[in-house]
């Protein structure tokens, strides 16, 4: 069964999360170790399993960068793997330029405007690519996939940023 | 011989019945025991109706004593009156030296298995726990009227893998079966969630005598989702004291080293000066000497609120910075929490309370004692996995404090599993070799936030071996972390292109290992060997019977549909056997025929398992329309 299955889902991207999360804790109130305190280990043991393999499914169609990996991977479609070196030259200097502006916010006048534009030009960039990703899977033909597969591998940078960001953030405040 | 009881086909062997089960808050400074009494949580006393025991025990001459009674030789006898054991096990020594440098006992062992010098010979951290739980136990035996079936025991939410082993090993030498291990502001939780039907977003800060957690939950018709959680598993009420101490000393123009004995008459005055500045603007302090030819024989000044106030800000910030975090990681606004719940005796302290009510911009939530929340919750939990509620709809998800990983190249972590996943959890994660014909690879095994190993806390380290001779780099090596809903943490590993499972030895890296505890069980018993079979064997008739009861239920249930002619004899046949055996007195055929059932049933079990969810399912897509 997979993880759309195991909710009930069609394979898709296009997911109401309110409904995934109501799946999931009805699942849960199946399938939980807790359900099982006073079986036997065999089933407790069976209950842990089930239990994990729904946390780790509801984890994957959360998250849109993960659900877009998983369709792909069901799709057939190889992810390009880390390590793989990035052809999109263009695509690298954009990315050095958006590091750049991160490492640029400590010294800005106005720090707090500094990290409000960072997030606004990472939030509408990524938001661009999202708009082709979803275009693309819903396409769902094999040469969309591979393209679909390779924005992806763009968003997981952007989402890179995004936690750097808050780092900084972070640094920022603490003291 | 005893004649075999058949049950009526269609029914359960055994009648419903209420079995008995207890929470316990097993506290740094106190600890309690709960249980769900006619359908209310009520916390229980001890014969002189007090409900809360100090988390102290004395080794005297012949006894060893725990709660008030140790409590008496605090200052006497410091060195073998052990307070506050929580704040140690799971640690090492040096840990423990850096943290707290002025704790009076005497240490021995290894450096990541400390143990205490005591006049009772070399006490592990753990077996104190195991003292303290003992006595709940009893207390709850007596009060509830009969042996339990189990209790559910609080851990801080912050509580690292060591430190939670440690607590159910102590469970274990204190010989009562754990349900659960539940995270202490979960328990707050249940106790205020279904105390007043509340749903939507709540935090809870916990802050007690010696740890702090802050535990951001969704409560949805029945179900605690814990979002994040956060905190400090060494910042609690104790580090205040601590604060006010070397306050105290310093006015007294005292320099340490100090005797024990003063050093404990130090830190009772500045944990009597802090709970007075909780209703008072100011207190007197007052130190006695017994040394008879020192110039005073007492010092006495007064302490206010503004001071007190001052030497704790940093700790009280600290704690907010947490809370901070942890929204963060729960996605949620400070302005998205609709109540926020303090537990703790330490979260009585004005300016904690203060501090917290500004930065959740709401006044928090007391209704509920902070001493007692948690071990109600913890009994309503017992209640529950006892099985005394089988409609009961709550259902409780909590999370992995901190992140999971191991060691990789150049003393990296590689995390595995990040923090704040949902557990249960299995993660699996593939390394391959450095070097051509690498036949072993050495795990380490870590939890933390940082990179660096060094930064981060060792929990177990095994070596892998037996991988096919390979070039570099073509040998798969997947090992698989598993977090249990008590949190608890086991690790796998397989090479990929044979298959072959390697056999691991975990070694932990603090806390006690298997035979550390069948030994101190044994020492424990007076007729070691035939009181460890005895219960052995008790331990193993249980499981029979309980495997029994389930599988007749199951087969009564859903053997009809969910199995032929043939499965289900060979089930009936097994269970037929099982019954037989178990009332033998032979473990190891017990055992056996336990684990005949199992395999007989595994393909039943998961049938039902499938068909559980198949209805859960459904049943839910029909309440969506």
């Amino acid at each position: 069964m997979n993880y759309f299955e195991l909710f009930g889902l069609e394979a898709k991207f296009s997911i109401d999360l309110a409904e995934l999360s109501a799946t999931f804790q009805a699942l849960q109130k199946t399938v939980h170790p807790d359900r099982f305190a006073h079986s036997s280990s065999q089933e407790q043991l069976l209950a842990v399993q089930k239990s994990a393999e729904i946390n780790d499914a509801y984890q994957t169609l959360k998250q849109p960068i993960s659900r877009g990996e998983y369709l792909l991977t069901l799709r057939g479609t190889e992810l390009p793997s880390e390590q793989q070196s990035f052809q999109d030259v263009s695509f690298l200097m954009e990315q050095m330029e958006l590091r750049e502006m991160l490492a640029d916010i400590e010294h800005a006048s106005d720090v707090d405007a500094a990290i409000f534009s960072a997030q606004e030009t990472l939030d509408i960039q990524s938001q661009n690519i999202w708009q082709k990703t979803q275009q693309l899977l819903d396409k769902n033909n094999e040469q969309d996939n591979i393209a679909a597969s390779e924005l992806l591998r763009k968003l997981k940078f952007y989402h890179k940023l995004q936690i750097e960001l808050e780092r900084i953030e972070d640094a920022l405040f603490d003291d | 011989m005893a004649l075999l009881q058949i049950a009526e086909p269609g029914l359960s062997s055994v009648p419903h019945q209420h079995r008995l089960a207890a929470g316990i808050d097993l506290g740094t400074t106190n600890s309690l025991v709960a249980s769900v009494k006619s359908g209310l949580p009520e916390t229980l006393q001890d014969s002189n109706g007090s409900d809360i025991t100090p988390s102290i025990v004395s080794y005297q001459q012949d006894t060893v004593l725990v709660g008030h009674a140790a409590e008496a030789f605090s200052v006497k006898d410091p060195q073998n009156t052990i307070k506050s054991v929580k704040r140690l096990i799971g640690r090492s020594l040096s840990d423990i030296k850096s943290k707290y440098p002025a704790l009076p006992y005497e240490f021995s062992g290894e450096d990541n298995h400390p143990k205490l010098v005591t006049r009772q010979g070399e006490q592990d951290p753990v077996q104190v726990s195991a003292k303290i739980l003992s006595q709940l136990v009893e207390r709850a035996k007596s009060s509830l009227g009969g042996e339990l079936e189990g209790v559910v025991i609080t851990v801080p939410a912050y509580f690292d893998d060591a430190q939670r082993q440690s607590t159910k090993d102590a469970a274990t030498l204190a010989g009562v079966n754990v349900l659960r291990l539940l995270n202490e502001p979960t328990a707050a939780a249940v106790a205020y969630g279904l105390d007043s039907k509340q749903e939507g977003v709540i935090a809870v800060y916990d802050l007690g005598g010696g740890t702090f957690d802050i535990s951001i939950l969704r409560l949805n018709k029945g179900v605690f989702e814990v979002l994040a959680t956060g905190g400090d598993s060494a910042l609690g009420g104790d580090d205040f004291d601590i604060a006010i101490a070397d306050h105290i000393i310093e006015k007294s123009g005292l320099a340490r080293p100090l005797s024990n004995s003063l050093e404990r008459q130090i830190s009772e005055q500045a944990c009597h000066a802090k709970e007075q500045l909780s209703s008072q603007e100011k207190v007197q302090v007052t130190l006695a000497f017994e040394d008879a030819l020192a110039a005073n024989s007492e010092v006495s000044f007064e302490l206010n609120r503004q001071t007190l106030d001052s030497l704790i800000q940093p700790l009280v910030t600290k704690t907010l910075r947490s809370c901070r975090r942890a929204l963060k990681d729960a996605d949620i606004k400070a302005d998205e929490i609709n109540e926020v719940v303090m537990v703790g005796g330490s979260t009585r302290v004005p300016l904690v309370r203060s501090s917290v009510g500004d930065f959740f911009k709401r006044p928090p939530l007391t209704s509920i004692d902070p001493d007692k929340v948690v071990a109600i919750g913890a009994a309503i939990q017992a209640d529950v996995l006892a099985g005394n509620k089988p409609d009961n709809e709550m259902l409780l998800l909590d999370v992995t404090p901190l992140s999971l990983g191991l060691e990789t190249m150049g003393g990296l972590v590689e995390k595995v599993i990040p923090r704040n996943t949902t557990i249960p959890v299995a993660k699996a994660q593939e390394f391959t070799t450095f070097k051509d014909g690498q036949t072993a690879m050495a795990i380490h095994v870590l939890q933390g936030e940082r990179e660096l190993v060094e930064d981060c806390r060792s929990l177990a380290r095994f070596e892998l071996r037996g991988i096919p001779a390979m070039t570099a780099g073509a040998a798969h090596i997947r090992v698989t972390f598993k977090v249990d809903a008590d949190g608890l943490l086991s690790v796998s590993a397989m090479e990929k292109s044979t298959k072959v499972e390697s056999s691991i030895q975990v070694k932990p890296s603090f806390g006690l290992e298997e035979n550390d505890i069948i030994n101190m069980l044994q020492d424990s018993m007076s007729h070691a060997q035939e009181d460890m079979d005895a219960r052995m064997l008790k331990e193993q008739q249980v499981e029979a019977t309980r495997v029994h009861e389930n599988v007749s239920a199951a087969l009564a249930q859903d053997g009809a549909n969910l199995l032929n002619e043939q499965e289900r004899e060979a089930i009936e046949n097994a269970l037929a056997e099982l019954l037989t055996t178990s009332q033998s007195s032979d473990i190891a055929a017990i055992e056996q025929a336990i684990k005949d059932t199992d395999n007989i049933t595994s393909t039943f079990a998961e049938r039902r398992m499938d068909a559980s969810i198949r209805t859960a399912l459904a049943g839910h897509s029909v309440d969506e329309v």
